[in-house]
């Protein structure tokens, strides 16, 4: 049961979620692993409090005509995965069913996508690619958005992304520092070790305290990407996490 | 540029009657002087006749080469069997190093002049380069970086302590807590300090080069105590602008991410797994007695085998003693030995020293590395150095002690770190105030195990 006021609403494009595939059910796709984490949260904070209101409610949009709305369905509930609703749109209502639905994140594999509905507003992310199932929710924030309040323009979704990240650490402070469902890891590019405190202090002040902190200064994103596999990335606008 | 002349003139000097083989004692002049040894040194020597007595201005190859000389004619033709070395001047004793034909102390170039401690020179206070926005931090592939764990460059036992009796959640309270409290430095943070002047000095000589020290702190705290950590990182006016706070999870993959040439910890696990891993790693120890190090020159000091060169002829000595290593590295001598775990970084030292020499800067190289081994240098010690010849690695000072302890030189030499595979050398230096790192890699590891319980984490 998900208070529609104190849900985290999170929209996944069902070509994420889904692989083209013969027969009645799809195959899984790239935003598998992501879905099974935020289910995984779920059933923890639901564990600790079987009155929880602050949980993820997870939406799936259909924007795209050859995936049929049936077979949606039934491989939803072939693979068991809890979904609150489903949404068929086109591409050109997208951000306004988001809207609609209160989507407060919405997270997809196609860029341009991704792009079209961050410059409305709506916090938008892409997925990453994970290879295995991984224990948690592993969720990172871009420092460099945090400590540039005031870059000109300001991006559509700073608005968006303060209050998801604030109730994104709400979530986190229900759980203990070892064994959560979910992580939050920060990760500066440009900068030194001063910007990073400061966007260690400013996210602390915001609610949300982080579990690891990375400070590239300059060096090459890609290969502690790909070790830190994290299922998207929240900045400023949409950031691609294959460097 | 100046040269130093490796004039066998200086060596004609040397009173040695003729052996019983009928060799003269001339024999080793008209020996082929490594003219390659001449174009590296780029020293002024004294064109005074040298006594016999002065052999401190000889290659060390040249020196071995009179060692292996005088040890296979068998007699000791040499006026007290002895080879009294002049004073280093900056050494401060003034003690006569004597020794029999088994024990050579060879300098490649002479000693520098350096102040001790204090501000001698014109690059402390001299911050690198920040430039928030137009950063200038080198690209790792092109810098050599140095990893270290935030337990080694800081003291941060008490905060151990809370760990271990009270749990993770206490210990990150207790951080948070303290959070405006800077940490001590710890055993890394004069090694950390010395990588920074010679980045000062670098940068003076190539504005735009990104071959530095790049020191990153990696450390599987939580990010609760980052806040903690850069504040400390702050308040000592350390130049470290990376890190990885793993939150827990290991570092190792962390560590390749960052093309690491060296990683130190105070977790041996850690460091051997980034061993396996094929990065040089070394384990820290924090010690009571430290004594004063140089702020202007960095001095790095290597064990041979097991450190810079593999196991093997530790091994034939474990296995089959004393006599039978002397015989295998006798008839291996022109074998090459093969490599360890620290020659990468020896050579990124080395790199970093010809940047140095290629701007006139030999005789005030803010880096001086030292191989400090057991083996000796008439016998064992000649395969050494032919195989860092071969590999075209140059080391500034090499000791070969043929089996004494360790400490004293260490504590004469004062590097800022020194790399040993076994425990026991590591603790007699720290008995002595050298900051000694464990390289646990070979067969010695079999053998010595720490003596300290406090020594494990």
């Amino acid at each position: 049961m998900k208070d529609a006021d104190r849900a985290l609403v999170v929209a996944v494009t069902t070509r994420a979620v889904f692989d083209a595939a013969a027969g009645d059910v799809y195959g899984m796709g790239v935003a598998f692993p992501l879905l099974q984490s935020l289910q995984k949260v779920n059933e923890r904070l639901l564990e600790k409090n079987p009155a929880e209101s602050l949980l993820f409610d997870v939406v799936l949009i259909a924007t795209d005509s050859q995936q049929q709305s049936s077979r949606i369905i039934s491989s939803t509930s072939h693979y068991g995965l809890e979904v609150g609703r489903f949404c068929f749109s086109s591409r050109e209502d997208l951000v306004e069913t988001l809207v609609v639905n209160n989507v407060q994140l919405f997270l997809s594999t196609d860029r341009d996508e991704a792009l079209q509905v961050s410059q409305k507003g709506v916090l938008s992310a892409l997925l990453g690619r994970q290879e295995a199932p991984s224990e948690s929710l592993r969720v990172m924030l871009c420092g460099d958005a945090i400590v540039r309040p005031d870059c000109d323009p300001v991006p559509a979704s700073r608005g968006a992304a303060q209050s998801f990240s604030a109730r994104l650490g709400e979530m986190r402070g229900r759980f203990g520092v070892s064994g959560s469902p979910l992580s939050i890891v920060l990760v500066t590019s440009s900068g030194g070790s001063k910007s990073c405190g400061v966007a260690l202090q400013t996210l602390r002040s915001r609610g949300l305290s982080v579990d690891e902190a990375y400070c590239l200064a300059g060096a090459p994103r890609g290969p502690i990407l790909s070790l830190l596999r994290p299922h998207f990335l929240l900045g400023d606008g949409v950031i691609d996490l294959e460097d | 540029m100046v040269k130093m002349s490796l004039d066998p003139v200086q060596v004609k000097e040397l009173n040695v009657s003729p052996s019983p083989n009928g060799d003269s004692r001339a024999s080793w002049e008209e020996e082929e002087v490594e003219e390659e040894e001449e174009d590296r040194l780029g020293i002024a020597t004294k064109t005074k006749p040298v006594s016999v007595t002065d052999l401190s201005s000889v290659s060390p190859s040249l020196c071995f080469r009179l060692a292996a000389r005088m040890s296979r004619t068998q007699k000791l033709s040499l006026p007290d069997s002895r080879f009294p070395f002049q004073e280093a001047s900056d050494r401060g004793s003034s003690e006569l190093f004597t020794t029999s034909l088994f024990k050579v102390w060879c300098l490649r170039c002479p000693p520098v002049a350096h102040q001790w401690g204090g501000a001698s020179d014109k690059v402390t206070g001299r911050r690198a380069r920040k430039v928030e926005g137009g950063v200038f931090f080198p690209k790792p592939e092109n810098a050599v970086t140095v990893a270290v764990s935030s337990r080694v460059l800081f003291r941060t036992e008490l905060e151990q302590r809370v760990f271990e009796q009270k749990g993770v959640e206490e210990y990150l309270r207790y951080q948070i807590e303290h959070e405006n409290e800077p940490f001590a430095p710890g055993p890394a943070f004069p090694f950390v300090k010395a990588l920074e002047t010679v980045n000062a000095r670098l940068r003076e000589l190539y504005p735009q080069s990104e071959e530095l020290f790049d020191i990153v702190l990696v450390t599987y705290n939580h990010a609760h105590v980052g806040i903690r950590l850069i504040n400390t990182i702050n308040h000592h006016n350390l130049f470290i602008e990376r890190f990885c706070m793993t939150g827990g999870s290991s570092p190792i993959g962390y560590l390749k991410a960052w093309q690491t040439n060296l990683y130190l910890s105070a977790d041996a696990d850690k460091v051997r797994e980034a061993l396996a891993e094929g990065i040089a790693a070394a384990t820290m120890f924090m010690t009571e007695k430290l004594t004063e190090v140089s702020e202007s020159q960095l001095r790095v000091a290597f064990d041979g085998d097991a450190v810079l060169f593999s196991d093997e002829s530790e091994r034939i000595f474990k296995a089959h003693g004393l006599d039978k290593f002397f015989q295998h590295e006798q008839d291996n001598e022109d074998t090459l030995l093969d490599h360890g775990p620290l020659k990468g970084f020896l050579e990124a030292l080395g790199k970093l020293q010809k940047k140095f020499y290629a701007k006139g800067q030999r005789l005030d190289c803010p880096i001086r590395t030292y191989l400090v081994t057991a083996r000796s240098a008439a016998s064992s010690g000649i395969r050494a150095l032919k195989t860092l010849r071969a590999w075209g690695l140059e080391i500034d000072e090499a000791l070969f002690l043929a089996g004494a302890p360790k400490g004293p030189m260490l504590e004469k030499i004062r590097p800022h770190i020194y790399f040993d595979d076994q425990m026991f050398h590591v603790e007699g230096a720290a008995e002595m105030g050298t900051v000694a790192a464990h390289v646990p890699y070979g067969v010695a590891q079999k053998h010595n195990q720490p003596q300290k319980p406090g020594a494990r984490k």
